[in-house]
């Protein structure tokens, strides 16, 4: 529809193609014949030619002088991140590997035929809160503390569960003060991970976090290696949280 | 005048992030069909785009700011018109590490401004997407500011009001007008930037203008004005 116009026989589209030259050849022929004798679409014509120039002439607005150092301190953080990132890893891969070599030692150690406790409930996966942040590279690193806190926390279970089958040659005393052990070192990981939810995108909290988890998967694996010989994990050079 | 347009009131999303074409698509029901590789021409990077390309896959110091300040006014100006000029600057932010984070994985088949605006237009269209629940702001409160803030000449106060006509366009529209007739784009790189068809372009950009120039008369601007601005 053309403002203001009372000729019907084209619309302000086709008008507008006809200005850009998208019309085919036979089509922009009757549009200029009947332009030529039709005052409306000829003033419809001059008035999308002058706004599309108007348009053409708005001003293009300068960038605010913060935006460079905005982006720049953000790709340094990216590459920060990128550098903790293997930095994170690096543990999760040793504990992962401690983690499998103690499955293997106690697995073929451990008596075969020994009675089954039934499992504690396997405590509930790490979520890291998600904090809504505007920064999608911190958003990714986030995501990436989350991956790796999962992954020690099936460490953690993994050697939990070989426990609890260890466990059940120990005295009661013995059990007590391994479940004092651990509610310690749970407690630990609970404020530490807490820590790392109030402070998204600083990695202080998710290193402690971090350590917090190899401290006690380094614990298990001892208990669960040595534990056989009577509570060896209560010795001098047992882990103590 | 500068700054003239800002965030319209947007419907909320109806699917997730995604391309360009599909998010146009979700908020403006467009029917953009697959990428048109056959209709859009490509256009190789320039010489000078290759040096600089190269300097920042180096490292070289200083390239990545030689890179910014080439193509900032470009990407603001989208973003501006885009998502406001409020969050204009965040969205040049998120465009630009986008830029800074793909340009290893950049092939060099299309024109450096071509991939530019398109992952500006994306993370434009990305920002609204993810606040269009929130609170909006007001539409027209920069705009009667900036009327306000000026020496008040016919041509100022047009170019507010087409402005403000503007941001009033679907998102779609004002997308293909933005980097056609402000921007200056030919319909084969707007067909590359947004993966539709060269023909959905053009068509898109006459409803655009058609919509837009009922709008201005509503507005009380005159074909005359409009000649005179």
């Amino acid at each position: 529809m053309k403002p203001g116009a009372t000729c019907k026989t084209y619309t302000t589209e086709r008008l507008s193609a006809f200005v850009d030259g998208d019309l085919p050849p036979a089509e922009a022929g009757a549009v200029r014949a009947h332009a030529s004798g039709c005052a409306d679409c000829t003033a419809a014509l001059a008035d999308l030619r002058a706004l599309v120039t108007n348009v053409r002439a708005l001003d293009v607005p300068e960038p605010p002088p913060t935006l460079w150092p905005a982006i720049e301190g953000a790709l340094h953080r990216r590459e920060r991140f990128a550098w903790l990132k293997i930095s994170l890893w690096r543990p999760v891969g040793i504990g992962a590997l401690a983690g499998a070599v103690a499955v293997v030692l106690v697995t073929v150690a451990l008596p075969a035929g020994r009675a089954r406790w039934n499992r504690e409930p396997a405590a509930p996966p790490v979520q890291i809160a998600a904090t809504p942040v505007s920064d999608p590279l911190l958003h990714e690193a986030e995501a990436e503390f989350a991956q790796a806190a999962a992954a020690y926390e099936r460490s953690i279970e993994k050697l939990r569960g070989l426990l609890v089958r260890e466990e059940a040659r120990w005295s009661p005393q013995e059990r007590t003060r391994m479940a004092e052990r651990l509610g310690r070192l749970d407690d630990v990981i609970a404020r530490s991970r807490e820590l790392a939810r109030r402070t998204p995108g600083d990695s202080a909290g998710n290193e402690q976090l971090f350590a917090a988890y190899q401290q006690k998967i380094a614990f298990l694996a001892a208990a669960v290696h040595r534990g056989g010989e009577s509570g060896e994990w209560d010795k001098p050079g047992g882990h103590r949280p | 005048m500068d700054n003239a347009s800002a965030s319209m009131p947007v419907k909320p999303p109806t699917t997730p992030m995604l391309g360009a074409t599909a998010q146009l698509s979700a908020v403006d029901g467009l029917q953009l069909g697959p990428r048109a590789t056959a209709d859009a021409k490509v256009h190789a990077p320039a010489d000078n785009d290759v040096a600089l390309i190269a300097a920042v896959r180096r490292g070289d110091a200083g390239s990545r700011e030689a890179l910014y300040h080439r193509f900032k006014r470009r990407v603001y100006a989208l973003a501006v018109r885009i998502v406001g000029p409020i969050e204009a600057e965040e969205v040049s932010q998120e465009a630009f590490i986008r830029i800074f984070r793909g340009l290893e994985k950049f092939r060099g088949d299309a024109a450096l401004a071509t991939w530019i605006y398109r992952l500006a237009v994306n993370a434009a269209l990305s920002h609204r997407s993810r606040r269009s629940t929130g609170p909006q702001p007001e539409a027209d409160d920069d705009v009667d500011m900036q009327v306000g803030a000026e020496p008040v000449r016919g041509d100022a106060v047009l170019r507010v009001r087409i402005e403000r006509a503007l941001k009033r366009l679907p998102v779609g529209y004002r997308t293909v007008i933005v980097l056609h007739d402000v921007e200056g784009l030919e319909h084969e790189e707007i067909a590359q930037i947004l993966g539709c068809h060269v023909g959905t372009s053009k068509s898109q950009l006459h409803k655009a203008r058609a919509r837009l120039r009922e709008m201005l008369a509503a507005d009380g601007i005159t074909a005359a004005a409009l000649e005179n601005g």
